[in-house]
């Protein structure tokens, strides 16, 4: 980046997770081409200034420990030595070793694979609905009933997965609210928790109640960014309700709708723990089996931390590999104008 | 089977996130075999009743006759109070020196010393500053996997014997952090520690690792991990005979599961269902049997005893909330009388029947006779391994560490010794009061300062005692668990200290996963045979060559 | 509900619907307000529940079997048992210490640099943002942290707690991406009246940003008032402890180790009735539910058009 030039623009190659509208963020500040570094610092020195807090606590406090990840590539003896640092430094190095026991084990591939499967269902069926909901709550009038429906439907993300798992077995599960509906009226209830086949659906609907009201915030605050007066000329084009919400909301939303969806799929190899855990034996591991549960056990069962750290090497390196590419996609969809801010 | 409903759970999430999901991997150098550039961990077997030279001398201390005596490993029951109480160390231990500690607790941490008047009293008794660094039991080995690799350790700590597994090569671990005690306690060395040396021998001999005395023991006071517990008050009505017999046990089931009712008959009762079935368990399954070494997946018993749970779960008799979800709470379950028979440690009868039976009248929990599935002789799982240890810091000046040493002796005083109701209950007329028999009762500003700061430093001679809320409490258990001792299976590696190669532990949830499977229907009886094969394959048969040589190295 | 949608006519000159808005259809109003009553009871009957059970005697509980739906008794043990040794309340003190702080903190750093770095094209632009993505998607492990944290002597210490969740990239990237947002002739204009950068953010950028910074101020509070597992790692002090370590404690009072059967010397009590566990939840539940109505205020439609115009 240093060596390129300051100007920027549609057409400058950009940042990662970028959104892709073209040109509301702010004009560059003047800049000419080949300008020096030094110019180019003298122009940015506040810019950069700002960024210096976080830059130093992330320094000190993220990636000073994040040293000690090294371990993914040793045969990491904790004991080695009179201190933590010492005994990283004494451990021999054994290249990725570590790496090649995750990938020859091939429960690691079950659980990536159902990690991965879960991880698409969700992003294609779920990701849209707290979307459809901030927009649905964005169109109730009444300022307190808003808020107050706001505030309900965001409580369930403070509760535990313990809880929430045993409000949908109280509810549907054999001796839960249903099941005893159904005894009464002399009908044979369904097995609905304890089902590997639907296990998919249940756990993206518990995951869907515990986070859609939380999940819709941002949308919330984003549509509080769309220019009115773009809805008040549609209107006045003989728009229709369906019609603004196609060509005003849902491009205005787009930015932070990309970018979400980018951010998530930089945690596609993440879908939780606890909710896997506590449901693992009603399923089984085949169903129920994702990968941070997979480490968890090969690490309850080996205490090897090189192995557990060279998981979550692999996780980030392809996070950042997904963010890499859906940013890319991103910015051809951008360049090719489907959804061009009104 | 308990997890807090509305709680631990954020633990695991706070830690899985803080170590970027590498967390889980709870912190480790252990390495694993097959891998040709890792040191493979092939595990380890010392032969810790052969090392009595670093074992204290055992000097008994019958202070007070035992009112019910427990047959050995079972602990000695006191339902009176004694008369008059021995002052059994004179001479203050300590000489002002600040002394750290970390124990674990169940509950809210009191405040520290000059804030706790509990503490001031003892310590004033101990002449020294003992600052207890009290940490929640549930995460008690997160914080134990941060502090030991970090090397930032108090001058005392208490592991309990539950976490050292979760712990990497802790063999090595213990050399690294924590000081050789053989020098201060071998032999007659024990000898100033009239307390200590009042310990079990048995319980001494599992505290040393790599031949060398490293721990004080914190002696249990019950062999048995688990218990079927029935519902004595529903069971008389429902007219429900208590199972002798696996087929009554099933039979059991049959009558006393309504789901119309919302009742079901049981919780989880695999572990029962195995000891039923005369399953092994010796060193969590393994058997030496006609100069064969077995493991438990591999014998009849255990086939037997799946084929039995996996009737129980499919004709519907566990409660469906226990099946769905890890996260429900059987204890709940039963106590409202929605599960009629539970598998639950045998510590959790005291508690819950005093509770409970203020709520649910008549409310009456009484554990199963063990019993065999065939009605024969039962076969009981159990062990007289410690419940804690007690580190001490390495490289601490010696004076300190007599100073420490006796501090623990002072928490060793066993039932009868003015020290032992100090620890155990306080100040009299500020902590506790004389109740029936002279008994103490604890006040609330026990409640509120007592967190078992010195209780578990170092644990007495084992010891029930009498509780006036449950005031049958006492014999009820003792005779329970003499009944059984003469069925406790023997341990053909007992003396045999062992740290299984990795190899074998790695294949322990995957195959665990399988037989899972099994139990809830998901695969045939008849798949055990494959999943025995890829359980042999994946280090199954590396577990029975490693046993098989530890005992003959023993001379088995 | 549904009558609720279709405001009286009191109502409706309160929220004056805008004049070039047609007025709704009734079968639309019919649908909206039957997927919201429905999103909302799905929530609202297990928080009664939790609410009920928390209220319910030991007997109610065992009754039910379980969470409690239909109210039967009052009885408050539950909230005098987790008020009355005092514990709580010092705890709620501590935790807002470390709420507010690190909120406070946390926020200036995230919009310093989410607006430093909202300026593609900028010095370091590029490396500055993979700097601050790469902690999104890995992060260090707990030995590490844990010899950071006490070798700079924050053990014991509630900038443990503060300093090391002071940014967080997700938080930052969507205060950037809000930024990058703002019509640039706002800001051009503004540069044009010769205001420097420090002015531009606090005069022009921020005001338009009032929702997203309350939501990322909202996002750092809740994590902050949640802390827990960095509380057990670093607070050893019980005077020092967080609202969630005391809450737990009461939870997890009388559980055994999981897994183990107990002998009888842990002497465990009974586990804490579930009117316990869910009394924390809703002790924990009620600032949370305080306070979001505030960040709402800040969900106010057409800030940018009102800038603009004005």
């Amino acid at each position: 980046m240093t060596g390129k030039t300051g100007v920027a623009g549609p057409a400058q190659a950009r940042p990662l997770p970028v959104q892709a509208t073209p040109e509301p963020q702010a004009a560059p500040p003047p800049a000419r081409r080949g300008m020096t570094l030094r110019a180019k610092f003298h122009r940015d020195r506040a810019l950069l200034l700002m960024t210096v807090p976080a830059v130093l606590l992330l320094t000190v406090f993220h990636y000073l420990p994040l040293l000690g990840n090294v371990v993914a590539f040793m045969d990491y003896d904790q004991w080695a030595g009179d201190s933590a640092v010492e005994a990283i430094v004494n451990s021999p190095f054994i290249g990725f070793t570590n790496f090649a026991e995750l990938f020859e084990d091939s429960q690691f591939w079950d659980a990536l694979r159902n990690t991965l499967t879960l991880t698409a269902f969700q992003l294609v069926f779920f990701f849209p609905l707290p979307i459809a909901l901030a927009i649905l709550l964005n169109s109730v009038l009444s300022p307190r009933l808003r808020g107050f429906i706001q505030t309900v439907v965001y409580l369930p993300h403070f509760f535990s997965w313990v809880l929430v798992v045993t409000f949908f077995v109280q509810m549907l599960g054999g001796a839960g609210l249903l099941a005893t509906v159904l005894r009464d009226n002399g009908m044979e209830p369904w097995n609905i928790m304890g089902n590997p086949d639907t296990f998919i659906l249940l756990v993206s609907t518990q995951g869907l109640w515990k986070d859609v009201g939380w999940g819709t915030i941002i949308f919330l605050a984003a549509l509080t960014a769309i220019d009115q007066s773009l809805y008040e000329a549609a209107a006045s084009d003989g728009a229709t309700r369906w019609r603004r919400l196609w060509h005003v909301t849902l491009p205005g939303l787009r930015p932070v709708v990309v970018l979400l969806l980018i951010l998530q799929l930089g945690n596609a190899l993440t879908v939780g723990f606890e909710q896997f855990y506590l449901q693992r034996e009603a399923v089984g591991r085949q169903a129920a089996e994702v990968l941070d549960t997979y480490v968890y056990y090969l690490g309850l069962a080996t205490q090897d931390y090189g192995v557990g750290t060279a998981a979550g090497l692999f996780k980030a390196v392809i996070g950042l590999f997904l963010i890499l590419i859906a940013n890319r996609l991103a910015r051809r969809f951008g360049e090719e104008g489907v959804f061009v801010r009104s | 089977m308990d997890n807090p409903l509305a709680g631990a759970a954020a633990n695991r999430r706070s830690f899985l996130s803080l170590m970027g999901l590498g967390a889980i991997a709870v912190a480790g150098g252990g390495t694993l075999a097959g891998c040709g550039e890792k040191a493979a961990n092939e595990g380890t077997a010392q032969q810790v009743d052969q090392l009595s030279a670093v074992l204290p001398k055992y000097q008994p201390l019958e202070l007070v006759q035992p009112d019910i005596k427990g047959v050995s490993p079972v602990a000695n029951g006191f339902t009176k109070y004694p008369a008059s109480l021995v002052d059994a160390i004179t001479e203050k231990p300590g000489r002002g020196s600040t002394i750290t500690t970390m124990t674990p607790y169940w509950g809210q941490v009191p405040a520290g010393p000059g804030q706790n008047a509990y503490l001031d009293a003892i310590n004033a008794e101990l002449g020294a500053v003992v600052t207890p660094g009290i940490q929640d039991g549930n995460t008690y080995a997160d914080k134990l996997n941060a502090i030991l690799p970090a090397r930032d350790i108090p001058d005392v700590l208490c592991i309990p014997s539950w976490e050292i597994p979760k712990i990497p090569n802790f063999s090595e671990a213990v050399k690294a952090l924590f000081e050789d005690l053989s020098d201060h306690l071998a032999g007659d060395k024990v000898k100033p520690y009239a307390m200590l040396a009042n310990l079990p021998t048995v319980a001494w001999s599992n505290a040393i690792w790599n031949q060398r005395l490293m721990a004080v023991p914190w002696p249990t006071d019950g062999p048995y991990p688990w218990a079927l517990f029935y519902r004595k008050d529903i069971t008389d009505v429902l007219g429900a005979a208590v199972p002798k017999t696996a087929e009554e046990l099933y039979q059991f089931g049959k009558k006393v599961t309504s789901p119309d009712k919302g009742v079901w008959a049981f919780n989880n009762i695999l572990a029962m269902v195995e000891m039923i079935f005369r399953v092994p368990g010796a060193k969590e399954g393994w058997r030496y049997k006609d100069g064969k070494v077995e493991f438990k997946y591999e014998t009849a018993e255990f086939k037997a005893a799946l084929e039995f749970m996996a009737r129980l779960y499919k004709e519907g008799l566990v409660h469906p909330e226990v099946v769905a979800s890890k996260g429900a709470d059987a204890k709940l379950l039963f106590s409202s009388g929605k599960i009629v028979m539970v598998q639950d440690g045998v510590g959790s009868w005291l508690g819950v029947q005093a509770e409970q039976q203020k709520v649910t009248q008549g409310f009456n929990m009484q554990p199963v006779p063990y019993f065999a599935a065939d009605g024969g002789q039962p076969l009981v799982h159990g062990s007289g391994d410690p419940i804690f240890y007690t580190f001490v810091k390495k490289g601490l000046p010696k004076e300190k560490i007599a100073e420490i040493l006796g501090v623990l002796n002072f928490a060793a005083a066993p039932l009868g010794t003015k020290e032992f109701e100090l620890i155990e209950y306080g100040v009299e007329g500020k902590h506790f009061t004389r109740g029936e028999g002279g008994w103490p009762q604890g006040t609330d500003l026990q409640a509120k300062e007592k967190a078992d700061q010195f209780r578990f430093l170092a644990g007495t001679a084992p010891t029930i005692k009498y509780d006036a809320r449950v005031p049958t409490y006492v014999n009820d258990l003792i005779n329970w668990e003499n009944a059984a001792v003469g069925f406790l299976e023997k341990d053909p590696w007992s003396g045999i200290k062992i740290e299984m190669p990795a190899g074998y532990v790695k294949v322990k949830q995957p195959t665990e996963d399988k037989i899972t499977d099994i139990a809830r229907g998901r695969r045939p009886l008849s798949d055990l045979d494959v999943v025995l094969k890829e359980w042999r394959d994946g280090g199954g048969e590396e577990g029975r060559t490693f046993l098989a040589k530890a005992l003959s190295d023993a001379g088995r | 509900m549904t009558a609720l949608l279709n405001p009286s006519a009191r109502a409706r000159r309160r929220n004056r619907r805008p004049a070039w808005e047609e007025p709704p259809t009734v079968a639309g109003q019919l649908v909206k307000g039957a997927v919201l009553t429905g999103v909302v009871l799905a929530v609202l009957i297990p928080v009664w529940s939790i609410l009920v059970t928390s209220f319910s005697s030991r007997q109610a509980i065992a009754d039910a079997g379980g969470m409690v739906f239909r109210p039967r008794d009052f009885d408050l043990s539950a909230y005098v048992l987790i008020f009355t040794r005092g514990e709580v309340s010092r705890a709620v003190w501590n935790s807002m210490f470390v709420t507010v702080t690190g909120t406070l903190l946390a926020l200036v750093c995230t919009v310093l640099a989410a607006y430093g770095l909202s300026r593609p094209g900028s010095l370091f632009h590029r490396p500055l943002l993979l700097f601050f993505l790469i902690t999104f998607l890995i992060g260090p492990g707990l030995i590490p942290s844990y010899v950071v944290v006490t070798s700079l002597g924050l053990k014991d210490s509630h900038w443990s707690l503060i300093l090391p969740a002071a940014v967080n990239a997700f938080n930052l990237i969507v205060v950037r991406q809000f930024f990058m947002g703002i019509p640039g002739e706002l800001i051009d204009s503004a540069r044009i009246d010769g205001a420097g950068e420090w002015r531009i953010l606090t005069r022009i950028v921020l005001p338009l940003s009032k929702a997203v910074v309350a939501v990322v101020g909202l996002f750092y509070a809740v994590g902050y008032w949640n802390m827990y597992f960095n509380a057990v790692l670093y607070l050893n002090n019980s005077e020092d402890h967080v609202v969630q370590q005391v809450l737990q404690a009461y939870i997890l009072a009388g559980q055994s180790p999981a897994g183990i059967g107990s002998p009888p010397a842990l002497g465990f009590n009974a586990p804490p009735s579930l009117a316990v566990k869910m009394a924390v939840v809703v002790v924990v539940l009620i600032p949370i539910v305080i306070v979001y109505p505030f960040i709402q205020r800040h969900f106010t439609k057409g800030v940018i058009t009102g800038a603009l115009k004005g």
